[in-house]
């Protein structure tokens, strides 16, 4: 039997991880984010670098992996890297203090700046690895309507998910006219005044349109109902996978490892 | 009987205006019937239909004067359910979509699920109005991937869906192609059919002329001419208000000038076949 626009609408995800409660999703990525901190905290080596944030990020890949969305995640983490390389190159040549550890013509590396240039490189890539997890594995429906569920305000809800909408509109329409330039032989890699060329005419009518907009879309949405008291309908039914429970405990379990690891160092001393 | 809206002396001016963007406005509109407004541009067409709604001044704020009954009770005693019983399609395009949904399913579906219609019962209107719009076809496509003239037919299935018994469309084909244009007035006909009282702005007289039952025209805030289409666009005075009449009857005024005996100027290509038939036998 053909299957009703309602039944089209529902997201029925088989992976149980990538299906997880969206604020599940995201009090892991709490838990990931405090862990991270604290193992930050834990300096090794005589030039007190937070070594142990290396092999900590190979779990942003492992989530990526066990949600099966590998690729994507992972390419959507390419303006991530970039941003880490860049911290990690200059933090650990500019930032001066401490002893030098390596030296060669003008360059030289010294222990402040490897210091910060391991701190603040991996937990940019550790944090927003786990962000883009969640995101990636994420529908702006399910994050809206979660944001229902938890209560939040609707018009606060309202101006989350149309702004997220909005982002996701942007990015694919961009891609669109870059695609088509570079499949009519217009070079768009690399090229910012052709980028810009090719962005600019899409983005400003929709940006314009939005701020003058605002007044319209206001009494448009009125004339449908937006502010009626009273019980609303959800078509789409935001469903949990099951494995909430079992993923929050391993997380919180995992987080009160470390934070006592940490403990236990600090008597050591 | 009571009228569908009725409008005694009402008065409008917009907050930090001097000048009323309405002035003694009087209307007595019937239920069933499609009124075409028109006018030059700034002659108070959309604050018109904003003052039926009630966005003015309960949105713009402002003062008013004067009394609007909806279907023989003031508009102030009606409470939010004012929206399913006064559809309202506004003039620009791109601010009618929610903006928060994925596609064009849903996005006509927003209204019901904001006054709590239950599943099946939403399922069951939604197609029934894309069907309507001649948009079923878009029913999976994102909203904001629509062209005008399938956007505009998107907005109209969202307010329709409502099945309010008034709707306001505020030129709806103004920034579409002639082809979207008629289908768009397709829709408007079987809403007609459909039994609604609707109030249509609209430039393209041609049209009007074959669609509306009467017309009322707006001229610096006030009405200067209302009433039975024929009667209304036939007057060749109305020019002198920058507002364009219909070819035929301009044909036919030309044809009158040359000679030929027309009691009474065609509006339509219909009347205008049966006045010639008429001449020629
Ligand atoms: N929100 C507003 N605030 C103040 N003045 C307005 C507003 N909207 C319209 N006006 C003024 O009211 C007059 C009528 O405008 P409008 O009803 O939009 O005309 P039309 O739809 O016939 O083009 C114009 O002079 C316009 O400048
Ligand atoms: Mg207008």
């Amino acid at each position: 039997m053909e299957k009703t626009f309602t039944e089209k609408i529902q997201i029925n995800k088989r992976n149980k991880i990538a299906g997880l409660y969206p604020a599940t999703k995201l009090q892991i990525v709490i838990l990931f984010s405090i862990s991270t901190l604290i193992i930050n905290s834990i300096k090794l080596t005589d030039a007190k670098l937070a070594l142990l944030l290396i092999p900590w990020f190979a779990l942003v890949p492992f989530m990526f992996a066990i949600t099966g969305e590998f690729k994507k995640s992972m390419k959507s983490m390419k303006p991530i890297f970039v941003v880490a390389i860049f911290i990690i190159a200059v933090q650990t040549f500019i930032v001066s203090g401490g002893q030098t550890l390596w030296h060669w013509h003008f360059l030289s590396i010294r222990e402040k700046g490897l210091q910060t240039a391991i701190s603040l490189g991996f937990l940019v890539l550790n944090i927003a690895g786990m962000f883009t997890w969640m995101l990636q594995s994420t529908s702006t429906k399910e994050i809206s309507r979660c944001f229902e569920e938890s209560g939040m305000n609707f018009k606060v809800a309202y101006i989350f998910t149309s702004s997220l909408e909005m982002i996701k509109v942007f990015s694919k329409r961009s891609q669109t006219i870059l695609d088509a330039q570079r499949s009519r032989g217009v070079e768009t890699e690399g090229n910012l005044k052709v980028r810009a060329k090719a962005f600019f005419p899409t983005i400003v009518p929709l940006i314009l349109g939005g701020i003058i907009g605002s007044e319209d879309r206001v009494l448009t949405l009125e004339a449908r109902g937006f502010s009626i008291k009273g019980e609303h309908t959800h078509l789409f039914d935001l469903k949990k996978s099951g494995y909430e429970r079992r993923m929050l405990v391993v997380s919180i379990i995992i987080t009160l490892l470390i934070i006592a690891g940490r403990i236990s160092l600090w008597r050591m001393k | 009987m009571a009228y569908e809206i009725e409008c005694k002396d009402v008065t409008y001016t917009y907050p930090l205006s001097k000048k009323p963007a309405i002035k003694n406005l009087n209307l007595k509109l019937e239920k069933g019937k499609l009124y075409g407004v028109i006018g030059e541009n700034g002659a108070g067409k959309t604050t018109l239909c904003s003052i039926l709604r009630g966005f003015a001044p309960s949105f713009y704020k402002g003062t008013i004067s004067g009394e609007v009954l909806i279907q023989g009770k003031p508009l102030s005693s009606y409470d939010e359910q004012i929206s399913r019983k006064i559809g309202y399609v506004f003039q620009n395009l791109f601010t009618q979509i929610s903006g928060i949904k994925n596609t064009v399913f849903e996005e006509v579906a927003y209204g019901l699920e904001n006054f709590g219609v239950p599943v099946e019962e939403i399922e069951r209107k939604v197609v029934d109005i894309m069907d309507l719009t001649d948009i079923m076809d878009l029913a999976e496509k994102s909203p904001f991937e629509l062209s005008g003239g399938q956007m505009q037919r998107v907005a109209l299935a969202s307010v329709i869906v409502l099945d309010p018994e008034i709707l306001i469309i505020d030129e709806p084909t103004s920034q579409l192609d002639p082809q979207s244009a008629e289908s768009v007035f397709k829709i408007i006909k079987k809403l007609k059919e459909r039994g609604k009282t609707i109030i249509l702005i609209e430039h393209k007289v041609d049209l009007l002329a074959e669609y509306s039952d009467e017309i009322i025209v707006l001229h610096d805030s006030q009405v200067i001419k209302m009433g039975e289409t024929r009667h209304v666009l036939s007057d060749l005075s109305l020019r002198e208000h920058g507002i364009q009449l219909p070819q035929v009857t301009l044909l036919a005024e030309k044809l009158r000038e040359s000679g030929m005996r027309i009691d009474e100027l065609p509006i339509t290509k219909k009347q205008a076949l049966d006045l010639i038939q008429e001449k020629r036998s």
